[in-house]
């Protein structure tokens, strides 16, 4: 009898594994497809009839920063200079204890001042608002230290403008990108409420005052696998979701809201390890539940650049935030999973992320222990197992393959050097990085010290970390 | 057919189609530089060649059928098309009818079956602005492609084509909103010629729908055609949608006539805000100091939005500043901090911190204000 229960537990899993494979290179099909449209309606010049256009509606770019004094300056440059025709920049200094609100001062040649600034959303005393004299529109709110979404919610309260953009203090934008995503809104602004971008790792590649110029791999094999990762999430599945109307996350590193609708949601969650993907879980079932037509998309085009780890150490940090944040979404959102009120959001993508994301590595974990025991009591027939293990790295790697052949009409990575490294960590991240990220999700789940607090992310900020590597 | 049979049949399915992927992504990646680079050399051939047949009229340069053909001799040409001006843009279309270049484009338009290939026809035909094109244009009004609509109505516009007029007009009723949006960029290109047009499209839709009579009225707004100013006093008072409404009021403070202050005025007082805060914002743009008591009394109305765009709107009359430092003064503290962001985006903080620094003044009200720090 356990040998039968074993034997069926041990190709379960195998099988499991075949099933989300299957899923992911069905998603990364229908965001080809949603590629291909993107790409020839990039090239035939849309930016500049938004950039002339009075119809362009303005924004506010949201920047929560703690502790960012390396970067925030030259971050906030190469915002100041993007190309879009009226927006503003709202930077919120959440209790720094390093020069962060000194460096912006000196920077932007800040002003304390006392203006209108109305809390609709809730967060932490404001001590200071300060505004730039230096030519570039630039408030700084100074609060007290809240963490990330009380700062975005500060933020959010002193934008002046109907849009905001959520972004980081890390991150570099591609000069086009606001112009991209904006264009999302103006084709249905009605029904436009978020708009997500597409994150791309900036570590290996040559930044400028602010600027990218140019995309290249970089040698550390943790940076690599994500960079990898990254072009999965974002051009091999979210394309595919927003075609369905059912993105499940608006990234944090670049998220575009309607300001009222993030107001009448309560804004972001205050302590939340994953609060972006809690707003646009939150977003979806305020509107689906009211019945209210909306729509929240995803613009490929709208590429922002942001550091990630290079060290197993700081991605461990990471990665066990990123799951303990997706498990309290998890809990908060288990209603909507597979739930047919909640349209396709809840039957195939959010439904789809608990299957296959949230309950992953707790299925692999699981195979770890019962396939060796089976295998061990005899109970495993060898051959068949070697074969399907086969069958899901095959797949694996059939989707990290598409997600590459997706990213070409980007033109980022092209040289023959960087190619063959990104197919290498496709086959290698299946033996040791994957397992690892496993470990650390496991980890997250099973919680206790280490797993509750955000930890450092140590930026060596934008302009240092291409001369670093 | 036995399971292990299945397996292996799947496993060499898996692993020759990935081995396909691979080698399909490392010839896009060899090839797509290549390409890349061999277009880039193209394109800039083509220039010089597009130059010195610009520059002498009997220049014998060759331009082959292959040429007109090629993407980017396309791309060479709308370049030049952007970076002249006069009578080289007549000798630019010479060139261009010479050699077929728009009836081939107006043929992929019309015939292609790739997306690609027909929105670079529409793009190239809307760039270059040739007469002969314009019934291909106007019919490619009504394409199934958004974006070739957009394309063809630009084009159209790029020649100002009188008879388009009406039917991009009558495409505001059903049609996608980003099109829409560029439609009426279009429109404001062909200037006072489709301020009536649009005036006559939304006496007759804006009972009906709010969405397209809203845009004509924003447009007829960037048009700037002072005519304008009388019949929409009338649709604004004959208009019960809201978005209608704020368009009207919106456009009529882009016209910035004297004659629509009464109407603006009244409307200070409506019971909705967004009306109110709109009316400010006009009062603003017409300019005239008579609003400023009327104004001033908005900085304390009961609403956010109304009071900021009181503020923002006296900051633009001349005389204005002064009504806004008088707010500081303002017992009610909501009135005065809307009065002190209005000053700073007006440039007064500097100016204030300046005359400061000069020795000129050592008693500023606006900077008084401002270390009396947050109030939530």
């Amino acid at each position: 009898m356990i040998f039968e229960v074993l034997r069926w537990l041990g190709y379960g899993t195998i099988a499991y594994f075949i099933v989300m494979q299957v899923y992911l290179i069905v998603l990364a099909l229908l965001s080809g497809a949603a590629l291909r449209r993107n790409h020839h309606l990039r090239r035939f010049g849309r930016v500049g009839e938004m950039l002339s256009s009075r119809t362009t509606p303005p924004i506010t770019i949201v920047i929560p920063a703690y502790n960012e004094a390396a970067g925030i300056v030259d971050s906030v440059r190469s915002m100041s200079i993007v190309k879009y025709p009226r927006f503003e920049i709202v930077i919120t200094n959440d209790g720094s204890s390093d020069q962060t609100l000194d460096s912006l001062i000196a920077a932007f040649d800040l002003e304390k001042v006392r203006i209108p600034y109305r809390p609709d959303l809730d967060c932490a005393p404001v001590r200071a608002i300060y505004r730039g004299r230096s030519g570039v529109d630039i408030t700084v709110i100074d609060k007290e230290n809240g963490g990330r979404a009380d700062a975005l919610n500060a933020g959010i309260n002193a934008a002046r403008h109907p849009y905001v953009l959520c972004t980081d203090a890390d991150v570099v934008l591609d000069p086009d990108c606001l112009v991209h995503a904006m264009q999302r809104v103006v084709e249905d602004r009605e029904r436009t409420v978020g708009v997500g971008g597409n994150v791309r790792p900036l570590n290996g590649s040559r930044v400028e005052l602010g600027h990218l110029i140019e995309a290249s791999v970089p040698h550390g094999l943790i940076a690599r696998m994500q960079i990898l990762e990254y072009v999965r999430t974002f051009l091999a599945s979210r394309p595919g979701w927003s075609w369905m109307n059912a993105l499940p996350n608006v990234s944090g590193a670049f998220g575009i809201w309607k300001k009222s609708v993030i107001v009448e949601v309560g804004g972001f969650t205050r302590g939340h390890m994953g609060e972006d993907m809690d707003l646009t879980m939150r977003v979806h079932r305020h509107l689906l539940d009211r019945k209210i037509p909306y729509r929240i998309v995803y613009e490929p085009s709208a590429v922002i650049w942001t550091e990630v780890p290079d060290t197993a150490r700081v991605l461990r940090r990471q990665r066990i935030r990123w799951h303990r944040g997706l498990m309290t979404t998890v809990k908060d959102f288990f209603g909507m999973t597979f739930n047919p009120r909640y349209r396709q959001v809840g039957m195939v993508s959010w439904g789809g992320f608990v299957l296959f994301e949230f309950l992953a590595p707790i299925i692999e974990f699981l195979g770890w222990i019962v396939v060796p025991t089976a295998w061990a009591l005899g109970a495993l027939n060898t051959t068949a197992l070697g074969a399907m293990l086969l069958v899901a790295f095959g797949m694996g790697l059939m989707n990290s393959i598409i997600a590459l052949l997706l990213d070409e009409s980007y033109g980022y990575f092209n040289s023959p050097a960087d190619t063959s490294r990104l197919i290498a960590v496709a086959v290698i991240e299946n033996f040791g990085l994957r397992q690892m990220t496993v470990v650390w999700r496991i980890r997250a789940l099973v919680g206790g010290k280490g797993t509750r607090s955000w930890g450092n992310m140590e930026r060596r900020g934008v302009a240092n970390l291409a001369r670093q590597e | 057919m036995p399971l292990d049979q299945i397996i292996r049949l799947a496993l060499l399915v898996i692993f020759s189609v990935n081995a396909a992927l691979v080698t399909a992504l490392v010839t896009l990646k060899t090839v797509h530089r290549r390409r890349m680079r061999l277009h880039e050399k193209r394109r800039q051939g083509y220039l010089a060649v597009l130059s010195r047949h610009l520059s002498y009229e009997h220049c014998t340069d060759p331009i082959t059928e292959d040429m007109a053909e090629d993407p980017a001799f396309l791309d060479a040409l709308i370049d030049m098309r952007n970076a002249i001006t006069g009578d080289e843009v007549a000798t630019l279309r010479r060139i261009v009818n010479r050699h077929g270049v728009i009836e081939r484009q107006v043929r992929h338009l019309d015939s292609s079956l790739l997306l690609g290939r027909r929105l670079r026809a529409a793009v190239a035909i809307a760039e270059i602005g040739d007469e002969t094109a314009a019934d291909a244009l106007m019919r490619h009004l009504d394409d199934r492609e958004p974006e070739i609509r957009i394309q063809c109505a630009r084009g159209l516009g790029r020649i100002q084509w009188t008879p388009a007029i009406d039917q991009i007009v009558s495409r505001f009723s059903g049609e996608d909103p980003w099109v829409r949006a560029r439609f009426s960029d279009t429109l404001v290109g062909y200037g006072t010629k489709a301020t009536w047009p649009l005036l006559a499209y939304v006496r007759i839709n804006h009972r009906f729908e709010s969405k397209g009579p809203a845009l004509a009225l924003r447009t007829i707004g960037q048009i700037q055609d002072d005519q304008a100013v009388g019949p929409m006093l009338e649709i604004l008072d004959d208009a019960a949608d809201l978005d209608v409404q704020l368009a009207t009021i919106e456009a009529l403070g882009e016209l910035a006539s004297p004659e629509a202050l009464p109407a603006l005025v009244d409307l200070l007082d409506d019971e909705v805000w967004q009306l109110r805060a709109k009316a400010a914002s006009a009062m603003g743009g017409i300019g005239d100091p008579e609003a400023i008591p009327r104004m001033f009394g908005s900085l304390r109305d009961e609403n956010w939005w109304v009071r900021r765009s009181a503020a923002a709107a006296l900051a633009r009359l001349p005389g204005g500043v002064d009504a806004l430092y008088a707010a500081l003064e303002d017992e009610d503290r909501y009135a005065a901090d809307a009065a002190a962001e209005a000053l700073t985006d007006a440039g007064e903080l500097v100016s204030a911190r300046r005359r400061i620094d000069a020795g000129v003044s050592d008693n500023e009200p606006l900077l008084a204000h401002m270390e009396r720090g947050v109030v939530a």
